[in-house]
């Protein structure tokens, strides 16, 4: 596999950004934890960093520290059974291991319930810990996807309500020119981010989902700034030198596969390898399509955001059975790859019936992965390689 | 109905909720409508004409379920599932479930997937119960849902047979906390499972012929069952789960002084006004019933307003019945453990639901408590 040169930068790039979240009483500028749907435009240009508590997990897991620190969660008398993000960030306040010098202390959490309710609690118990404030942006669920003009009103009062509560944090008043900025590079960023995934329907694709979610972490936390943008723009323009010749990230690319979930980061590359050795590429994922979908516009952005929470984020099966089955054709795919992830019931729960609609309405089989993205206590590598060995085989008996 | 025992009307209704149901159905030629807990508002359900049964999960043998719902899934969002796939619920002709964490908003899905023979609602509870735009949005969302629930019964939304309803539940948790208040003077046969066996029958059967039922107990026998070790505990949690524990609790002179169960005294405690906008009452009564793990308050001020309560009902000491996988309630427990041993005031956290845990366990343990909280440690 021959390594994407522009991931080099990452490093570097996560280096400053938690270095500046660190530095932010220095530099005037104030802390938000904050998770995936939330307004992080207007932190930007309010000169307010966003961190994400799930991110810092992320590099825990990835790092392989994830059995040390959860621990520690659990003998504070947080559940093996609950989210190991969040026993991971837990578990690391309490043991000061961390591979970002733990988290600068939060001005505010800030959070949106169209993720997933489990952070709303997650956050309770960092609001206590850091005495800091709380703000819910409570997005009632969409229900059967019918259209829900009181949840507008509501969540555009919270959004409003989120202002006021900003420009008391930081002593002034919002620029609407600086937030039209990092709207616009937002977007620039989504755009370019959209690209990279769109990449992947190219034969053979250019970049696997592996790589993908390492290269997250930009629009995840950074998008609003030049360096997502600069950033995707590196990358974007690396993909489509592959494309134009021909260059796969999996050397002999055999099955094209979706992989649902978030990934087992411990397992990043060790799954990485085991599925290239076979000639198994990762060519998309709905959760790295997510990242895509968060952009604004510099009219009326609140409206857009509320939009945003209610109806887009909000997935629900029929919608969520509707956008596999899209991608399924956009992208040639050979099998779903559904990782059942323990510790995120939020994206897990309905898979079962996912899989049973998608094998029945497209033809594609699919193989469920019982795991967990950030606790290898909670799995055995062995058994999932062993699972997706048969899986490959049962695709390759299909030709 | 014995005359001799006026406690097996309930006993009867609650070993068979669902046949009785169809009874009154083909009687009446009316509507059932299934609700998953909590705090779906059976007012709303009962003045469209409908029969409100509640389906509790908890402690129901699982062995279709896990087809559709993997196993790190609560019991009770399993064993809901589990009594619909077993065609127990065949009498519903549709289902309210409401938003309360991640688990009920996916069952919902599935659970429409599973039953399309069935009309299936989802009731979106917002979670910042104490903001003012939650109640305006609580107001549209039951709006909505007595819309919903009359358009299954053919009638057409009416307020004063809402009004009515209210009067009647009203009415029907008057008598039930005077039951509670029966438990807690010890007067002979009130004990807590009986208790608890009035609460749950009241949200299966039709509430008028309940609350009649109810006129027959034992109202007048006063004083104390005979003299009897008892220990004073507060339990927090989402149903009496494991099944059977009240009776456990019984058998070792616990007495319940309140709770934070959404089948317990926590469901009965609030009454709506009968005056003005019963929607609006509805929610105002929503939003003043304790707040169950999956609601959003104040995060400092959750374990303090926690520790008042347990303080001011005089509990020695309390019992968090957890149930395994609830992210709800496995994220607060901690804290408020920690605001609880502040005060000095003792707890056992039960894991509840845990598949494979015996009664025995659970005996075992609170029968530990209770020697801990009678031994008057320092
Ligand atoms: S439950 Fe899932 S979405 Fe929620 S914090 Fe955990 S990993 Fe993230
Ligand atoms: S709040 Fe907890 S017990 Fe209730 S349905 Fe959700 S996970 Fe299950």
């Amino acid at each position: 596999m021959q390594p994407i040169e522009a991931l080099k930068q990452l490093k570097q790039i996560n280096i400053d950004y938690y270095g500046g979240a660190h530095a932010a009483r220095q530099n005037n500028k104030f802390i938000a934890y904050v998770n995936a749907f939330t307004p992080v435009e207007l932190l930007y240009a309010m000169d307010v960093i966003p961190i994400y508590p799930e991110n810092h997990a992320v590099i825990i897991g990835a790092r392989k520290m994830s059995t040390e620190v959860s621990a520690a969660a659990e003998g504070m008398g947080y559940s093996m059974d609950l989210c190991s993000y969040a026993r991971c960030d837990l578990g690391s306040i309490k043991t000061g291991l961390s591979p970002t010098w733990g988290l600068p202390k939060p001005d505010l959490l800030l959070i949106s319930n169209s993720q997933c309710g489990t952070l709303t609690k997650w956050f309770e118990v960092l609001s206590r810990l850091y005495d800091a404030p709380m703000l819910l942006i409570d997005v009632p669920h969409s229900g059967h996807g019918e259209p829900d003009p009181a949840g507008e009103r509501y969540v555009r009062t919270q959004l409003e309500e989120l202002i006021l509560v900003l420009e008391k944090i930081t002593g002034k008043p919002l620029d609407q020119n600086r937030l039209k900025e990092a709207i616009r590079l937002s977007k620039e960023a989504s755009d370019l981010w959209t690209r990279v995934l769109e990449s992947g329907m190219h034969r053979p694709a250019p970049i696997t989902v592996f790589d993908q979610f390492i290269s997250m972490a930009p629009i995840v936390a950074q998008r609003g700034t030049q360096v997502a943008v600069d950033f995707y723009r590196d990358l974007s323009r690396e993909l489509q030198a592959r494309v134009d010749r021909g260059i796969g990230a999996c050397e002999n690319e055999r099955f094209r596969l979706f992989w649902d979930n978030l990934p087992i980061w411990p397992e990043l590359r060790r799954l990485s390898l085991f599925l290239e050795e076979r000639g198994g590429s990762l060519v998309t994922s709905l959760y790295t399509w997510a990242w895509a979908r968060l952009s604004v516009g510099e009219e009326d952005p609140l409206t857009d955001w509320t939009n945003q929470y209610l109806y887009l984020a909000n997935l629900h099966l029929g919608k969520r059975i509707d956008d596999y089955l899209e991608i399924a054709e956009k992208y040639q795919l050979d099998g779903f790859l559904y990782h059942s992830n323990r510790s995120c019931k939020f994206v897990s729960q309905d898979i079962p019936e996912v899989r049973r609609a998608i094998t029945e309405r497209s033809g594609i089989p699919g193989l469920i992965l019982e795991a967990d993205h950030n606790d290898p206590r909670l799995y055995t590598i062995e058994s999932l390689e062993s699972q997706i060995d048969n899986f490959l085989e049962l695709l390759a008996s299909r030709r | 109905m014995s005359v001799q025992d006026p406690w097996t009307v309930f006993r009867e209704m609650m070993q068979s909720p669902r046949s009785k149901a169809g009874e009154w159905k083909s009687a009446v030629h009316g509507r059932v409508i299934g609700h998953l807990l909590p705090d779906v508002p059976e007012e709303i359900l009962h003045a469209s004409g409908a029969l409100p049964v509640a389906v509790e999960g908890a402690g129901i043998h699982i062995s279709r379920a896990q087809a559709h719902i993997p196993g790190y899934t609560c019991s009770h969002a399993m064993g809901a599932l589990e009594m619909g796939l077993a065609g127990e619920l065949n009498v519903l002709d549709g289902m309210v479930i409401p938003y309360v964490c991640d688990t009920t908003r996916n069952l919902f899905h599935i659970w429409d997937a599973c039953f399309p023979q069935m009309q299936n609602e989802f009731l979106r509870l917002p979670k910042r119960i104490d903001h003012r735009a939650a109640r305006d949005y609580l107001h549209a969302e039951f709006s909505r849902l007595f819309q919903w629930a009359c358009s299954l019964t053919g009638r057409t939304p009416d307020l004063a047979a809402l009004d009515a309803s209210i009067k009647l539940y009203n009415q029907s948790r008057s008598k039930l906390r005077e039951a509670y208040n029966k438990y807690h003077a010890q007067s002979p046969e009130w004990t807590a499972e009986r208790i608890n066996l009035l609460v749950a029958s009241a949200m299966r059967a039709p509430r008028e012929e309940h609350l009649k039922w109810m006129e027959a107990l034992p109202w007048e026998n006063d004083g104390q069952t005979a003299a009897k070790e008892t220990t004073r505990v507060y339990v927090r949690g989402k149903v009496w789960d494991p099944p059977g524990i009240l009776d456990l609790m019984d058998g070792f002179g616990f007495i319940v002084m309140s709770d934070e169960i959404v089948t317990g005294f926590r469901g009965i405690q609030v009454d709506a006004a009968e005056e003005g906008d019963p929607l609006k009452a509805l929610v105002n009564r929503h939003c003043a019933m304790t707040p169950y793990a999956g609601y959003h308050t104040d995060p400092a001020e959750a374990p303090k307003n926690f520790v008042r309560r347990v303080k001011d009902s005089g509990a020695q000491g309390v019992i968090f019945l957890n149930p395994k996988f609830c992210e709800a309630a496995g994220f607060d427990t901690p804290d408020f453990q920690k605001a609880l041993t502040a005060e000095n005031m003792p707890s056992l956290i039960l894991e509840t639901s845990a598949r494979g845990v015996s009664i025995d366990q659970v005996r075992l343990r609170l029968e530990a408590f209770r020697e801990m909280l009678a031994e008057d440690l320092p």
